[in-house]
């Protein structure tokens, strides 16, 4: 029960955050806001399809690649939109805290590829661990910066929050406890939603920024 | 026990045989025709493996593995005419869907083959349905593609995507069907009214950007 909720609830938010991305989009004609919606657009369908396999047949897909493959699909579209946003002293700017992302996720990448697919984990933890260093990277330049500038930061918080979130859920599910809410995974997957439609405000002041 | 390579063979020979005589102009049509069910050919050899590899039963191998193996399959031959011609946007919109059709077409004459032809009511509905949803696939894909390859920063993210996009509608459309009962009815008219939904949101953006 509890899980349905939880993918149903998720779906429904990443719905409302392609539909509200898709609308600055269709207003405001800037490139970040179409990146923002297809990265909300496809992590809906990836969650579409997740939940209503497990609504239909009482068990999420294990066999292959359905919506992994949305869900990488929405990675990619993060990192572009990450790159689109930053500006070219950004992307020269260097900081060894960057390193902090590949000895955060390698280590679980490892863990990963002990228990689930190796294909599927490699692809998303890569991509994964780019969004994050260009993210690491971006908030301590715009933390450097002042005025306007420093609004990029908000950006980077919310897609490192997602990152973490994504990592303490995937971590969460290699140790299954239960079906029910005392279950950690469950409450990362709540907090990953909210986080996910924090992004729309975020992305709007990193535009106006 | 179907033959599908000789059915290919069948098919492919005439089509071949008239790309010779209808000159060059006409050359990507039947290209593409024959790409296509060369693509749902192949998909049907790379379903079985990975449904063998997977020990994927048929509920699986329909709902997971096809959808994803065949959208792929769907889009090598285009992929292949993006990076090497470099086409006009609207060139690449008849070469998807003439793949997309095509793929259909030879999906249903091996099924008809296997199954045989004699209840109307359910062919049709394969017709509409089946044949419908690769056709939304292929205009997800083509109408979307044009966009997406004008613009370099979209090309590999997008194309990955518009992938996903089509794989998850082929995928649910699989979903519901093996669920049977009324979820299957809801399958069936899918394709048919997502394509009278995409008509109507085209024609209000042609009417009100062409007006």
């Amino acid at each position: 029960m509890i899980e349905l909720l939880d993918n149903f609830s998720q779906l429904l938010i990443t719905l409302l955050a392609t539909i509200g991305a898709g609308i600055l989009f269709y207003k405001r004609r800037v490139q970040a806001y179409l990146l923002l919606t297809c990265f909300f657009g496809t992590f809906m369908l990836g969650t579409l399809y997740w939940t209503l396999h497990f609504y239909l047949f009482n068990y999420t897909p294990q066999v292959f690649y359905v919506s992994e493959l949305a869900w990488i699909a929405s990675s990619m579209f993060l990192l572009t939109l990450e790159y689109t946003l930053s500006t070219p002293d950004e992307k020269k700017f260097r900081h060894p805290a960057v390193w902090l992302v590949p000895i955060f996720c390698i280590p679980q990448l490892i863990l990963y590829l002990l228990h689930g697919d190796i294909l599927f984990n490699l692809l998303i933890c890569g991509l994964t661990m780019a969004v994050a260093w260009h993210s690491t990277r971006g908030l301590i330049y715009a933390r450097r910066q002042s005025g306007e500038q420093r609004a990029m930061q908000y950006f980077h918080i919310v897609v490192l929050l997602i990152i973490i979130l994504e990592y303490c859920l995937w971590t969460s599910s290699c140790f299954w406890i239960s079906d029910t809410y005392t279950n950690p995974y469950f409450w990362f997957d709540f907090l990953l939603s909210v986080s996910l439609f924090a992004l729309l405000p975020a992305t709007k002041k990193a535009v106006g920024a | 026990m179907t033959y599908i390579e000789n059915v290919f063979v069948c098919i492919a020979g005439p089509l071949l045989l008239a790309t010779f005589f209808m000159g060059k102009k006409y050359y990507g049509v039947f290209f593409f025709c024959i790409a296509g069910m060369g693509a749902c050919l192949l998909s049907a050899y790379v379903n079985t493996f990975f449904a063998k590899l997977y020990n994927a039963d048929f509920i699986n191998a329909t709902t997971q593995i096809a959808p994803v193996v065949e959208e792929i399959m769907k889009l090598l031959p285009l992929l292949f005419y993006l990076l090497i011609f470099e086409p006009k946007p609207k060139k690449i919109n008849i070469a998807v869907l003439i793949v997309a059709v095509s793929f259909a077409t030879f999906e249903n004459i091996c099924y008809l083959i296997e199954n045989g032809a004699a209840q109307l009511s359910f062919i049709l509905v394969r017709g509409f349905g089946t044949g419908a949803m690769h056709i939304v696939c292929g205009a997800i894909a083509s109408y979307s593609l044009v966009y997406v390859w004008q613009h370099s920063w979209l090309k590999v993210a997008g194309t990955f995507g518009l992938l996903g996009a089509a794989i998850i509608f082929h995928a649910i459309y699989n979903l519901l069907i093996a669920h049977g009962g009324l979820t299957q009815y809801i399958a069936y008219s899918l394709p048919v009214l997502t394509m009278i939904i995409g008509k109507v949101i085209n024609g209000i953006y042609k009417s009100k950007h062409y007006a």
